[in-house]
């Protein structure tokens, strides 16, 4: 508090910034309660047809399961790929590492735009349709380096004599894995899964070029919002998505806490 | 302790890259002995005890545990089992799953591995502990959980990473007699890896000193301290004067040599001693120099000087002495009898010194 008497632009200036980073953001669930098909102010009044016609749309529901399923799969083989990659940099030395770690990372700064339009390109050219399966596979791509990197938090603390302590005890190398590194990596394996499976569930560029006639949901809520008499249930949509994936990540940081701190 | 060998090992040597961690390690372990690999940090002597355990393989030379050659045996097939530096206690486990661990594997009885839990952890006074968390332990806990999961595999071996380095002085102490007694009771050869020479005497009944990746001399620790090998062990192990000295007659096991600042002395020649030449080097350990305002009776050898430093330890009082003609300040302790600091600096002093104090440390061209 001393700070803020001291600074008062700081105080200001930090106001502003949340402001502007979270208002527009707090709109979209406040307008998808508005009774009225455009969105503006004077707000017409509260209702709750928009969230109750989200069930009966067909297409909706099924860009809703592409989604799941996308996001399940995606974030199954990122955090298996992670779990290896993160133990393997954490624990060895070995030629390239470094240069592996930079390219596991490489996605987070590449443009998504470019990611999309040469995977499609390569994809075609493979003989591979757009579909789920290749949306999984673009999603993968994209998700790795959070997987990779929450992993490697988690292999961090994690005492490589645990390891040796359980094979000096007379377990297998498998039975190690499975009896003392799988359960004390855990949380940030839990961790993972959420942040990936956010990350896909989330994701429009790569779906959009890749995922054909399998819309996802942030693809099919694209399409709909170019119609203005869908745009409120598009709202509710995107308050709900908005919701699931706030309290997604809020436990997967909870789960990534525990990860490092229990060892 | 018996006169048979329980760990062989012959001619082993290990290599990181370009860097000889081990060479030429030849150690045979009695069985029932509680044996000690002393030696400063990064001297090789944790990778001469994870060769042991299996955890590193050796390029050269063979290693066998009681009779059984050990090259295509991994860690998790051998009969010896290890105590961690950090005691690697399982983070998700309680205590009696801790010590349970390796018992899953041999196919006992529920019953069977629960008397045996709690027979473990009877041992290391930690009884009825089992369903206490990890995290809920104390150092000293964790210490004896580790010690409880490693015995109640029966080991032939124990072998222990600086078990004791990080627990308070105190509680290190109480250890050492501890685990001493417990591995007396059991019979079990215990090899123990440490930089702490006084953990190493008071709990071996011998001690392999370890320098660069060499082991240098083992023996029992009385005959470490009073016959070193040579001036590296002698300084590793106790303090040390050291002076230079000429040989000018011998036979008989003993030889005339003139000492620096104390004169002609006849002293023991020392079998640990490789070469010996004229230019000798010998020793003297602090406490078993006599000091005096006035000469002292009854002593072989004397040499007056000035003290230049008094450190006042407690049980024990160090002077150190400067005189003409040594090239370094020789250190003397007295115990503390009747809680009198007898000497101040600057004062003038007598050293006296016995025949049998002088240690014969070898030709002084190889130290």
């Amino acid at each position: 508090m001393k700070l803020l008497t001291r600074f008062p632009w700081l105080f200001v200036y930090a106001i502003a910034y949340l402001v502007f980073l979270y208002l527009p953001v707090l709109l979209l669930p406040l307008f998808s309660f508005n009774d009225g098909t455009i969105v503006a102010f004077p707000m017409k009044g509260f209702t709750l047809k928009w969230y109750a016609g989200l069930g009966g749309q067909e297409t909706l529901l099924q860009a809703m399961v592409n989604s799941l399923i996308v996001g399940i799969v995606t974030a199954l083989v990122a955090t298996s790929l992670g779990l290896f990659a993160a133990r393997a940099y954490v624990r060895y030395r070995f030629k390239g590492k470094e240069l592996s770690e930079g390219l596991v990372m490489l996605p987070l700064v590449i443009p998504g735009i470019i990611v999309a339009s040469s995977m499609l390109v390569l994809f075609i050219s493979l003989g591979l349709k757009p579909s789920l399966t290749t949306v999984v596979l673009g999603h993968v791509f994209l998700a790795l380096p959070f997987a990779v990197s929450i992993m490697k938090s988690a292999f961090d603390d994690f005492d490589q004599s645990l390891e040796e302590a359980a094979f000096d005890l007379g377990e297998s190398i498998i039975g190690t894995f499975r009896r003392v590194t799988l359960p004390i990596v855990a949380p940030g394996i839990v961790a993972s899964l959420l942040v990936t499976f956010t990350v896909s569930f989330d994701e429009f560029v790569l779906a959009f070029f890749l995922s054909g006639n399998q819309p996802t949901l942030p693809v099919y809520i694209w399409s709909q919002i170019r119609f203005p008499a869908k745009l409120p249930n598009t709202l509710a949509l995107g308050s709900l998505l908005l919701l699931a994936s706030v309290l997604l990540l809020l436990t997967a940081e909870y789960f990534r806490r525990r990860s490092t701190k229990s060892a | 302790m018996s006169d048979q060998n329980i760990i062989e090992i012959s001619g082993v040597e290990k290599r990181f890259g370009t860097f000889t961690a081990v060479s030429d390690l030849n150690l045979d372990l009695k069985k029932g002995e509680f044996f000690s690999l002393l030696g400063p940090s990064g001297c090789g002597k944790t990778t001469a005890l994870r060769m042991i355990a299996g955890f590193q393989d050796n390029d050269k030379g063979s290693i066998s545990i009681d009779g059984q050659d050990m090259a295509d045996i991994p860690a998790n097939k051998r009969p010896a089992n290890m105590v961690f530096q950090s005691y690697a206690i399982f983070p998700h486990l309680n205590v009696g799953d801790n010590v349970a661990f390796g018992l899953r594997k041999l196919g006992l009885s529920k019953a069977e591995i629960k008397t045996r839990v709690a027979e473990a952890l009877g041992m290391v006074e930690l009884g009825g502990l089992e369903t206490r968390k990890a995290d809920e332990l104390s150092g000293g806990q964790r210490q004896r959980v580790a010690l409880a999961r490693a015995l109640v595999m029966r080991p032939k071996v124990l072998l222990l990473d600086e078990p004791l380095s990080a627990l308070d002085k105190n509680l290190r102490e109480a250890m050492q007699l501890e685990m001493r007694r417990l591995q007396q009771k059991l019979g079990i050869t215990f090899v123990m890896v440490t930089h702490d020479q006084y953990e190493a005497m008071t709990m071996s009944d011998r001690i392999g000193v370890m320098f660069a990746g060499k082991l240098a001399q083992v023996d029992r620790p009385d005959v470490l301290y009073a016959r070193p090998c040579n001036r590296q062990v002698a300084s590793f192990i106790g303090g040390m004067n050291f002076l230079q000295a000429r040989m000018v007659g011998d036979g008989g096991g003993q030889m005339d040599v003139d000492v620096q600042g104390f004169g002609k002395l006849t002293i023991g020649v020392n079998p640990n001693v490789e070469i010996h030449d004229t230019d000798l080097l010998v020793g003297v350990r602090p406490e078993q120099l006599e000091i005096g305002a006035e000469k002292p009776d009854g002593y072989d050898g004397y040499l007056q000087g000035e003290v230049s430093d008094v450190a006042f330890y407690g049980e024990s009082v160090h002077y150190h002495i400067r005189a003409a003609g040594l090239d370094e300040t020789l250190a003397v302790a007295v115990p503390n009898y009747f809680h009198t600091v007898d000497h101040q600096r600057g004062d003038t002093v007598w050293l006296g010194v016995q025949n049998a104090s002088v240690i014969d440390l070898g030709a002084r061209e190889h130290q």
